[in-house]
């Protein structure tokens, strides 16, 4: 809707698209409107009431986050009775909530503790009345505390409208509402993906991760283990908004320099697996695509899409990628390859990864995911809790001089690094098949027509005349366009009995990785395209472009994996998936095998 | 596992529907019935596949409406109403003696599972109060004895047939309760022979656009309480959208003191059903629902049977009508609640705009009217609106159903024309019991009005506002000295607790804080901070609340505390 409206917002006269409600005009117009439950990124649902305006000829107040502005408004967003009223409704959300704050994993980047400081709540005439409800622990990704659940929707409306999971729902009625799963059976016993992307929409400490940070530390300082670490290409440019740096910003050499003042004693890159999944999986592709094997082949580093396939789309199981995630790949050769190339015995290697993602902490712990034969990835930490380690240790991380990972498992080129946006791997994939399928490059590395974070399915054909055959591919972010694709190849292949695509990236997080479970708070959808951008400008700077071009990724096979889809790189670095149930999400049967 | 003949009705229903999740409550219902009256979440799991929404949602959908039991529940679940007009009929009394002589307490179940005790919200039979509703069934007009004697064949294993109560109301206007005491007046036979069906004869040969002008001329306000003129909300609804247009009957029937909609439904189904079908001619529906309140379980079968009857005889030729069953939420009386709650969701009232003559059930235009609102359109264009207009006068047109109970004589339903004087209201219902002390005129959710401040007050919209009150649902509750209005606003608050959907802050906070801090000041424990707090909770959270139960709360609770102040200052520690 181009129409544009005059209104009046407390005396200041704006002109504003008639499709936005008041607090996105006013947002516009650097005009400050008290919210709470509001979230511009989803659909307001007029929960709390904070954010109560005057509207002239309007009998009682309005909510400014669902009422759409009309030409001629006149508004007041302040008032002795809009204050009075707003500190009311915190008072009395603070009498039920658990104010535990000094113990809480969102102390200092809490919403609820933002407004209530903001109006200065401070007056206590409603009486304290706690929920006392137990924790639910029974996820290993994330934590449910219902004592802090302020019932704001948010996670709600995340899980079912955009992740279309529905692993939670409103429970109970008037002032027992709470948040909770299927006859509170806990997450761990839910459909939940563990994509997490309910932790970071969550305003107060109610859904945060499981937190590792314990576990790491003590692995650390125990002098008998040897602490490996490996970060993902979303957590570079995710840390340097937490340091007071500019947003986006790829900051690799000050986090390996971090991470060696935390005392990790290797630091690895998950990109280097990013480079080597690009092998495997290339090889694969290429492999069903001239042997008519099963397509569209689909990706499957993304371990929240992965659960989501096995719960809700089982029988299109043998479509997915057999290759193991990069985490999970490095995890497995830090505990053979490097172990025996460094003579580190394994049983003392304690495998650690700094991830975008809360799914990765139910990936590592996979019972499959042995192949090293030990657990091939001990601890995940979520970016969030990498920074809280940071603070912990007193690092000035601002000030840090740029160092290098080690390289034996540290080297990467640009097309692995882009794997933390939506249609990165995609990118980084084609990069390399079109090399695998003509022995030539591409005439530019760049793939532009897959980059930006829309809330739709992505699609291209990439078509040369060295090509045997033009590919067709999508990229899928977020799990409701996952499903929509989905659908959509069902339906081609039972008309068919094939479906148009070859090759499809699904990312279970809107933005992909950069805008995962694990990310720092207070990133709008369209923050997540800023870290986005910020990979594609690691990728410009980078030396090598292409995963074939990385001479790490060449020496491994080399030395020790033979070469891409071998039979110890299948025992290694692939997989096999299941079919899991939609009430608990536990596994019922295997539906493809380990050769 | 749910039996196969439930497994076909369920998927029956899912098909009677345009959308199969509109089936999800009444499965729920099917699947409970045949398993003791409970959902484990095996059933619930079951239900959720054949319905084919996630168990999450299921599961929010049964722990919303209070007639889902999800714990193991007794044989004979003993629900007593202690609402205001049962409690001002006596009804603490009776659940006492329950409590006493099943030696449990209001929640809990026997050691024998053969009784479970709970105290329930209005059953909209305040004229007949005390009232014990086991299982589905109501029993009216309890007292001691006849508790005694109730609770004796169940233990026997029997459930006695109810006693039908003597209807004390009465009709001055002779619509809308023609037909009350009229032997099997729910057939249609009876009914055509007393002059039913010739309005929809008459509608049958107008423009649709004619009959919309005939109800729009008579200016009647809609009589579920908001008394929005009806002929001007259907002017709202949304033309040329391509999607289908549905007219909904609201018979949640709700509001503490109101049992109105009962009397046209239950003695004269057919008398709705020609007003819907007429009002449907008007808007161009094709299809029709009436939501009844689930606790109405005979009286939904009595509109199932009268639908199938008033087809047979061709009287449904262009409107289908879904008899569509609530199961125990007085928010569901709330249009864009209601609409949630046939969609299959939990009854939570829905943002305005856009308002459901635009977008309504399943995102179409649906006119929402209540039930004594379509029973006022025969007589509209039968006789026509000019003689609609004869009865009250401009703007308060029309004839009216109210409710009386509580510290009365003659409690019942009298049908007055509107503007009728309170006087000769309470007259007609025998006059009051014990010395008056008080009286809340519009069922619960209006501000009180003292013994003295009835002098001259009409029933009727305006004549109400200008009172300082509202006409609302026309529920009038009278109040004797010996009741305590702390003990009086302690019992309405904990029923907008109860019932607060908790959708929105303000008034799922608000209610609740409101009951502990009158809880505490009834404990004896309370300040004079306390009375100032519960005022100040009543003046911010009115008008901030995504539905109007904001305001249904605050404004009867600020009148009782500020008119009786003394009571409330009497109780400070």
């Amino acid at each position: 809707m181009d129409k544009k409206v005059s209104l009046v917002i407390d005396g200041k006269k704006i002109e504003t698209c008639a499709c936005n409600t008041i607090v996105e005009a006013a947002k516009e117009n650097g005009i400050y409107i008290p919210t709470l439950c509001y979230h511009p990124d989803l659909k307001p649902s007029g929960s709390c009431g904070i954010c109560v305006v005057d509207i002239q000829g309007h009998r009682q107040p309005e909510r400014a986050c669902t009422t759409r502005v009309l030409e001629g408004m006149e508004i007041t967003t302040n008032s002795k009775r809009l204050r009075d009223t707003r500190k009311l409704v915190l008072e009395m959300i603070l009498a039920d909530h658990d104010t535990d704050c000094p113990a809480c994993l969102a102390n200092g980047k809490c919403d609820l503790q933002d407004i209530c400081d903001n109006l200065s709540v401070t007056t206590r005439s409603i009486p304290k009345k706690l929920k006392k409800l137990p924790i639910d622990d029974t996820s290993c990704a994330i934590q449910r505390d219902p004592n802090k659940c302020i019932a704001c929707g948010r996670c709600i409306e995340v899980c079912s409208n955009i992740q279309t999971v529905n692993a939670l729902t409103e429970v109970g009625r008037g002032h027992k509402v709470v948040i909770s799963t299927a006859f509170d059976e806990g997450m761990g016993n839910s459909p939940c993906v563990n994509c997490g992307q309910c932790t970071v929409f969550c305003p107060t400490g109610a859904l945060t991760e499981k937190s590792e940070i314990d576990l790491v530390w003590d692995a650390i300082l125990d002098p008998t283990k040897h602490v490996v670490v490996q970060e993902a290409p979303a957590v570079r440019v995710a840390l340097a908004e937490e340091f007071g740096m500019e947003k986006g910003l790829a900051t690799p050499g000050k986090m390996y320099a971090a991470l060696r003042r935390l005392g990790f004693d290797k630091v690895f890159d998950t990109n280097f697996t990013a480079d080597l999944t690009i092998m495997e999986e290339g090889t694969e592709l290429l492999s069903r695509a001239t042997t008519g094997g099963t397509l569209p082949l689909i990706t499957s580093c993304s371990p929240g899409w992965i659960k989501f396939a096995e719960t809700f789309f089982p029988d299109l199981a043998k479509h997915v990628s057999t290759c193991k995630s990069p985490q999970q790949m490095l995890g497995t050769l830090i505990k053979t390859y490097y172990a025996k190339e460094s003579g580190v015995d394994p049983k003392n290697i304690v495998s650690v990864s700094i991830m975008p993602c809360t799914a990765k902490k139910f990936e590592a712990r996979r019972p499959e995911m042995n192949d090293s034969g030990y657990r091939d990835v001990d601890y995940v930490l979520t970016t969030r809790e990498f920074v809280r380690m940071i603070k912990e240790a007193g690092i000035d991380f601002k000030n840090l001089p740029e160092e290098k990972a080690d390289s034996l498992m540290g080297d990467y080129t640009g097309a692995a690094t882009i794997f933390g946006a939506t249609g990165g791997v995609m990118e980084a994939a084609v990069r390399s098949a079109f090399f695998l399928l003509t022995n030539e490059n591409l005439p530019s590395p760049e793939l532009k027509v897959l980059r930006g974070v829309t809330n739709d399915i992505v699609e291209a054909t990439v078509e040369h005349p060295k090509l045997p055959f033009p590919i067709r591919v999508a990229v899928a972010n977020g799990l409701g366009n996952a499903r929509k694709i989905l659908e959509k190849v069902k339906a081609q292949i039972a008309e068919t009995g094939k479906s148009e695509y070859h090759f499809i990236e699904i990312m279970a997080c809107p933005g992909g990785c950069v805008g995962g479970g694990g990310q720092p708070f207070g990133c709008e959808f369209v923050d997540r395209g800023i870290r986005g951008q910020g990979l594609y400008t690691e990728d410009d700077n980078r030396p090598l472009r292409y995963s074939h071009d990385n001479p790490m990724v060449a020496k491994i096979y080399k030395d020790f994996l033979g070469k891409p889809n071998s039979e110890l790189a299948h025992k290694l670095l692939h997989t096999h998936y299941f079919e899991r149930s939609q009430t608990d999400g536990k596994v019922v049967k295997e539906t493809t095998h380990k050769h | 596992m749910l039996s196969d003949k439930a497994k076909a009705s369920i998927k029956k229903l899912t098909a009677k529907y345009p959308k199969p999740e509109s089936a999800l409550m009444s499965a729920l219902m099917i699947a409970q019935k045949e398993n003791n009256n409970y959902l484990d979440r095996a059933l619930a799991a079951e239900t959720a596949k054949i319905v084919g929404v996630p168990e999450a949602h299921v599961y929010g959908v049964l722990t919303y409406y209070s007639m889902y039991n999800i714990k193991n529940i007794g044989k004979y679940h003993i629900q007593i109403d202690t609402n205001i007009p049962a409690t001002l009929a006596g009804a603490r009394k009776i659940a006492d003696f329950v409590s006493e002589e099943l030696e449990i307490e209001a929640g809990r179940t026997t050691k024998d599972g053969m009784f479970t005790l709970t105290e329930v919200e209005c059953l909209a039979s305040c004229g007949t109060c005390p009232v014990i509703q086991v299982n589905d069934v109501y029993y009216e007009n309890m007292t001691i004895e006849k508790t005694k004697a109730l609770l004796a064949s169940l233990k026997k294993g029997v459930m006695p047939k109810p006693e039908v109560p003597e209807y004390l109301g009465g009709t001055e206007c002779n619509v809308l309760l023609k037909n009350r005491r009229v032997k099997d007046s729910t057939s249609i036979e009876v009914y055509k022979k007393n002059g039913g069906y010739k309005a929809l004869e008459k509608a049958l040969k107008m423009e649709p656009q004619a009959i919309a002008a005939e109800v729009k001329d008579s200016a009647i306000r809609g009589r579920g309480g908001a008394g929005f003129p009806a002929g001007v909300k259907w002017g709202f609804l949304a033309k040329g959208t391509g999607k289908p247009v549905y007219l909904i009957c609201n018979a949640d029937e709700g509001e503490p003191g109101t049992f109105k909609d009962r009397q046209i439904m239950e003695y004269d189904p057919h008398l709705l059903i020609e007003g819907m079908v007429i009002s449907a001619r008007a808007l161009g529906a094709k299809l029709g629902f009436i939501y009844i309140r689930g606790e109405f379980d005979w009286i939904a079968d009595i509109l199932d049977k009268a639908v199938d009857e008033a087809k047979a005889d061709g009287k449904m030729n262009d409107l289908d009508i879904i008899v569509h069953r609530g199961a125990g939420a007085y928010v569901c009386g709330e249009e864009t609640a209601l609409i949630e709650s046939i969609e299959g969701k939990r009854g939570e009232p829905r943002i305005k705009p856009p308002f459901p003559a635009v977008s309504g059930l399943y995102g179409c235009p649906t006119i929402v009217n209540n039930v004594e609102t379509l029973a006022s359109v025969p007589f509209i264009i039968e006789k026509g609106a000019a003689e609609f207009k004869k009865y009250g006068y401009e703007n308060n047109t029309g004839f009216k159903l109210f409710g009386i109970s509580g510290n009365v004589n003659k409690p019942g339903v009298y049908e007055y024309p509107m503007g009728v004087s309170f006087k000769k209201l309470l007259e007609a219902a025998g006059g009051p019991k014990g010395k008056l002390k008080a009286v809340i005129v519009g069922g619960l959710s209006v501000p009180i009005l003292k013994a003295n401040e009835l002098e001259g007050l009409n029933m009727d919209y305006d004549s109400c506002i200008k009172h300082g009150t509202g006409l609302g649902s026309g529920g009038i509750m009278v109040i004797n000295d010996e009741f305590s209005i702390p003990e009086l606003a302690y019992r309405a608050i904990k029923f907008y607790a109860h019932e607060s959907c908790g959708r929105c802050a303000p008034c799922r906070y608000g209610s609740d804080s409101i009951k502990e801090l009158l809880k505490t000041l009834l404990d004896g424990e309370g300040t004079k901070k306390d009375i100032e707090t519960i005022l100040h909770i009543c003046n911010n959270v009115k008008g901030v609340t995504v539905c109007p139960t904001g305001e249904a709360f605050t404004v009867p609770i600020k009148a009782m505390v500020e008119k009786f102040r003394n009571e409330f200052e009497a109780l400070v520690k």
